[in-house]
């Protein structure tokens, strides 16, 4: 009946289902991507942008497990900042302007690197169950597959509805292109709670009709970064780490890599790698006015998001500028930055100015900006509402409770972002991979990475607007960083098969280097003639003596990179690795304090929860716990600890319940001992887990 | 262990008294009671005289006013039914066998409180005050535990909290928003907030010695030679003060000690062996005792009949003691004159004649004791309330260290945000302990209020 079954089909092709597709690939399994089209894969739809705080590390993190999205936006920079530079390293937060038609291609590629990983046009119409089971897919095309796991990724294309104006709607899951309504119609059917949610996006323009001489401009600092591990300065010293070769063509060992490759096409994205960085834009600032305040609130009723078109609650991070101006109406102004797409165009992204006013009304509104009094509105800005589907219905691992051998990763569930989306594409195609192999499920801890912390958000508390990363989310804001993504999350991806020997012994020589730092710091001495003048320049006291530069380097605002330079050493180590050793130093208590709560939780995460546990009985949690605990049925005390509403008494109760269960069981005798002998975990999850 | 189960107990407290209260709680509260009581059912919260029936023999048990308080708006949260019978110490106890032979079950020491913090009736801080209140000794403390039971520390504590949530929120907004519109916050605007915290933990933590004599009272050691009239001065303060006297269980019988209900501050008074040479070795255990009561002192009367005996007396004393002392001359009633009752002043001392026989100068001598108090405690209003448990001190100390922790760090630059952040998170942590419930949305939350973030 089905013309060929895969261990894992992947339903959409933006950043979830590209991930989950190479995860699943590199666990070894056959891999059908099932996309409407083709040529949008890897399409970045809203702005021309990944990373920024928190999701600059969650790239790095993808990056880490065997993912696509570093490598492909390496490939497709065209202006880079490192945020947060004033801050420390800590929270150093990386984010790349990309030309989105040269990401787009690096992504699809970047799949086609996998022998067995295949993408395949078709719209996805109706899932294949049997016995309450996800076994396979039809498309409208009339083609059926079958598959021992279904991902789905369809972003905002569920339901999607774009809204231009109180008039104007049209149906669609993006500017361009048609929504998914079949699909979502049978999940619903299948006993899924389904919600809307909207978002927005701002008009584009053709930048040869901006006076750009009024704008500021914005240089890229590409020189500092690249997501790849290993290419973390791509000039000076540290290349020599990522000098092995170009990512692009490391996916096998056997020597299929060059042929893959050229059956990419004539593109050749290793190619673009080896020639080094491609030339920078600059992005340009500006600003809306007074003047944009007064067209916006004269035509605020006829905006779809003021006007009641929409319904649905959108993110309060990306404000539409309706909002803006409506929510804060003492700002003088608004910041606008005004993107560039890519090479191939002139057109520029007005970030800052999402909208869902009338065509002419945005126009009259960009004419408003100083720079651009004579702009041509390329594209009209948009709020779109989509269906997602609440992700507490999910378990840990993204898999739809209701439907085993169904995962669902991305905008579906509620979030937002590409580097969101990434990261849950990753978890999914790994633990669908794990199912169909027969293996136990791989969650990740909060503790290990920003996107166990995504996960364990969404599924545990729900979202009520669309979610984002943030850095305030994560209790290990110090230990958990871009810098280190490789060394958090390797021991992970070594665990399970996905990296091929050239990978093993690159993430070897990454991790080494670091340990070359630290060791370096610590059997080097500097003496107070080298130290001097760094010192003078940080305003630190000079040293009477010579010193191990580890303990100069604990000092604030000496950087540990300078340290070395002056003392002559450590001119063959990657700046990555220098940066890592340095914040271990600075920061060793702090950086202490977090793993020492991290050990806890993972305490905490050992103490299961069994799934028959029948809460709305459990007398000693008071009623509201109660029936939280019972709507999620938490697998672990730790995501208990979690959900709103439950205080750390409630926990007590729940290791009482558990602890008396294990008595039972141990022994036939059931002694009402009246809470005794309970573990010592209410300290523990009286902070924050 | 029967789980969501009803539970019934005697709430006041055994022997002959004329009317004893039975609370039934519980998801069956209703269907245990109505098995005993007719005319039912009842309309909620009116109280209505009925009779009550042993659901077994059907017999008549009492006449009694019963009300019902249906969940959630009850103490517990649950279905509550109160039985107002008879007292003594049959009938209540007959009506408790027919609740349980009903279907409740006898409820365990503080369980009705338990179920209403479960049930978010009140939050841990407010359930310690009912305890407190039960327990209370003094007015004071009762004051202090009512205050507190009306949630007077969880607000302070709360608005303490969403102090320290506006610091986090203002780190976080300079984290996690870089490029926004209203550029970096200023450094000031942290610092001030971070240092109204301080100061404000400053205060309640200055309150923790108060609020150990409000729950405790303050010792007041009788001190002087044997003979000097410190047994008659101890019972005449206590006349004086129609005192509610009870014994303090545990402390050592050398030494006599009684609870005075005195405002503002509740008194412990102690009168101990008279403290002179002695060769004997009862006497020499008598005066260890008599150091180690002086030692621990909040005020010492230091006792003599005359001026020179006060004198040796307060001499003494401060070689055993840093508290305040006060000088009493006893037994003024046996002198003449009647200058005698006035206040004088001894190496900046105040003494006052007084006569335990007579009652003079007792007054006199309560208001400079409570006016010495004063002078060094801070006394409990319904603005600060008063930290009267060890654990809330635990916490609110850490939460100070914290705080001021992160104030140094920011104030002189000596961490950068996020790691600085580390210290107020902590802090929040530990006020949490008191009261529970952080939530980083409540953080986002501000955010979103206070700025307009997004491009």
């Amino acid at each position: 009946m089905t013309e060929q079954t895969f261990d894992v089909i992947v339903v959409g092709g933006g950043h979830a289902g590209t991930e989950a597709a190479v995860a699943a690939a590199r666990m070894g399994c056959s891999v059908a991507l099932v996309t409407s089209a083709l040529e949008t894969i890897g399409q970045l739809s809203c702005n021309p942008a990944i990373g920024g705080v928190a999701k600059g590390t969650v790239v790095r993190e993808v990056d880490a497990l065997g993912g696509i999205m570093g490598r492909a936006t390496d490939l497709a920079t065209i202006q880079f900042r490192m945020l947060n530079q004033s801050k420390g390293p800590a929270v150093w937060a990386p984010r790349a302007q990309c030309d989105r038609g040269l990401y787009r291609r690096a992504v699809r590629a970047l799949l086609e690197l996998h022998p067995r990983l295949f993408p395949i046009q078709g719209t996805v119409a109706r899932l294949i169950l049997e016995d309450g089971r996800a076994v396979g897919v039809e498309t409208l095309e009339g083609r059926s597959f079958g598959a021992r796991a279904v991902i789905i990724t369809t972003g905002t294309f569920l339901r999607g509805r774009i809204h231009i104006g109180t008039g104007t709607r049209i149906t669609g899951g993006r500017a361009g292109d048609p929504a998914s309504v079949h699909l979502a119609e049978q999940l619903e059917q299948v006993g899924l709670t389904v919600a809307r949610f909207k978002t927005g996006t701002p008009p584009r323009i053709d930048g040869r009709t901006v006076r750009f001489e009024v704008l500021k401009r914005q240089e890229s600092e590409l020189e500092l970064f690249g997501y790849r591990w290993g290419h973390f300065g791509r000039t000076g010293a540290s290349t020599d780490a990522s000098s092995t070769g170009a990512p692009i063509g490391r996916v096998a060992d056997d020597g299929t890599v060059s042929t893959a490759v050229a059956s990419a096409g004539a593109w050749r994205p290793g190619v673009a790698e080896i020639a080094g960085p491609l030339p920078q834009l600059p992005c340009w600032i500006g600003f809306a006015g007074a003047e944009v305040k007064a067209i916006v609130a004269a035509h605020i009723g006829e905006s779809a998001m003021y006007g009641g078109a929409i319904s649905g609650r959108g993110p309060r991070y990306c404000p539409s500028v309706e909002d803006k101006i409506v929510k804060f109406p003492d700002a003088e102004h608004h910041q606008l930055f005004l993107e560039p797409e890519g090479y191939e165009t002139h057109e520029l992204y007005v970030n800052g100015l999402s909208t869902s006013l009338p065509a002419a009304v945005q126009i009259a509104m960009l004419r408003a900006v100083p720079g651009l009094e004579r702009v041509q509105m390329t594209r009209a800005g948009y709020a779109i509402e989509y269906d997602y589907y609440p992700p507490t219905q999910l378990d840990t691992t993204l898999q739809v409770r209701a439907l085993p051998g169904l995962w669902f990763a991305g905008q579906i569930n509620g979030t937002t972002g590409y580097e969101e989306a990434a990261g849950q594409g990753i978890v999914a195609g790994l633990n669908a991979a794990l199912a169909v192999q027969g293996r136990p499920p791989l969650v990740l801890g909060r503790e290990s990475s920003y996107i166990g912390v995504l996960v364990d958000d969404i599924v545990t508390r729900g979202v009520d607007e669309p979610y984002r990363l943030f850095t305030s989310r994560s209790e290990f804001r110090l230990s958990v960083r871009q810098d280190n993504a490789l060394r958090r999350l390797a021991p992970i991806g070594l665990e399970l098969g996905i990296y091929s020997e050239v990978e093993k012994r690159e993430i070897a020589a990454h991790l080494e280097a670091e340990q070359q730092a630290a060791k370096l710091a610590a059997h080097t001495t500097i003496t107070p003639s080298q130290a001097a003048p760094l010192l003078d320049a940080a305003g630190s006291r000079p040293l009477a003596h010579g010193l191990p530069i580890a303990d100069v380097a604990r000092r604030q605002g000496v950087s540990l990179q300078a340290l070395f330079a002056a003392a002559g050493v450590g001119g063959t180590l990657p700046a990555e690795a220098v940066v890592t050793a340095e914040l271990e130093l600075k920061y060793a208590g702090y950086l202490a304090r977090e793993r020492a709560q991290a050990d806890r939780l993972r305490r905490l995460a050992t103490l299961a929860l069994p799934p028959d546990l029948a809460y709305e009985k459990l007398n000693s949690v008071s009623l509201e716990a109660r029936q939280k605990l019972a709507a999620l049925q938490p697998s672990t005390l730790a995501q208990a600890s979690r959900v709103p509403g439950v205080s750390p008494s409630d926990l007590q109760g729940l290791v009482f319940e558990v602890e008396r269960r294990r008595m039972m069981a141990t022994s036939t005798s059931d002694d009402d001992d009246g809470g005794e002998a309970q573990p010592d975990v209410g300290r523990a999850t009286a902070s924050r887990q | 262990m029967i789980l969501d189960d009803t539970i019934a107990a005697v709430a006041t407290a055994p022997g002959h008294g004329a009317v004893a209260l039975l609370r039934v709680s519980g998801r069956a509260a209703l269907e245990v009671v109505g098995q005993l009581v007719r005319p039912w059912p009842l309309e909620p919260r009116r109280a209505t005289l009925c009779a009550v029936h042993d659901p077994r023999s059907g017999a008549l048990l009492d006449r009694a006013l019963v009300t019902v308080f249906a969940g959630p708006s009850s103490y517990t949260g649950e279905d509550v039914v109160e039985l107002a019978t008879h007292g003594g110490a049959v009938v209540p106890a007959s009506v408790m066998a027919a609740l349980e032979a009903a279907g409740a079950r006898g409820a365990r020491a503080g369980e009705f409180t338990r179920r209403a913090v479960l049930n978010g009736r009140m939050d841990l801080v407010q359930a310690e005050a009912v305890g407190d209140l039960v327990d209370a000794r003094s007015g004071a403390m009762q004051r202090s535990a009512l205050e507190q039971m009306d949630g007077g520390l969880s607000r302070r504590v709360g608005a303490l909290r969403e102090q320290l949530l506006e610091v986090e929120a203002l780190l976080a907004y300079d984290i996690d928003f870089p490029e926004e519109d209203d550029g970096p916050i200023p450094r000031q605007r942290i610092a001030d907030a971070a240092a109204s915290v301080v100061s404000q933990l400053e205060a309640l933590i200055a309150t923790v010695p108060s609020g150990a004599l409000i729950r405790d009272g303050a010792v007041v050691v009788i001190a002087g030679p044997p003979n000097a009239g410190k047994s008659s001065l101890l019972n005449a303060l206590l006349g004086e003060n129609r005192a509610i006297v009870t014994d303090i269980p545990g402390t050592t019988r050398d030494a006599i000690e009684v609870m005075v209900d005195s405002r503002p501050w509740p008194l412990r008074l102690v009168d101990t062996a008279g403290m002179h040479a002695a060769t004997d070795i009862v006497e020499r255990l008598g005066i260890e005792v008599s150091e180690r009561w002086v030692s621990s002192a909040q005020v010492v009367l230091a006792c003599g009949e005359g001026l020179d005996e006060v004198q040796a007396t307060m001499t003494r004393l401060r070689a055993l003691t840093s508290a305040p002392l006060i000088g009493v001359r006893t037994k003024i009633d046996l002198l003449s004159a009647s200058a005698s009752t006035a206040t004088t002043i001894l190496d900046d001392t105040p003494v006052i004649g007084v006569s335990a026989e007579t009652g003079a100068g007792l007054p006199e001598l309560m208001e400079t004791i409570q006016r010495t108090l004063t002078a060094r405690h801070v006394a409990p209003t319904s603005e600060l309330p008063v930290v009267t448990r060890a654990r809330h001190r635990r916490a609110l100390e850490s939460a100070h260290e914290e705080a001021t922790a992160f104030l140094d760090a920011w104030v002189d630059d000596l961490l950068p945000a996020p790691v600085a952040a580390v210290h107020v998170r902590a802090a929040l942590g530990a006020l949490e302990e008191l009261v529970g419930g952080l939530d980083v949305e409540e953080v986002l939350d501000r955010v979103f209020a206070s700025f307009c973030v997004g491009k």
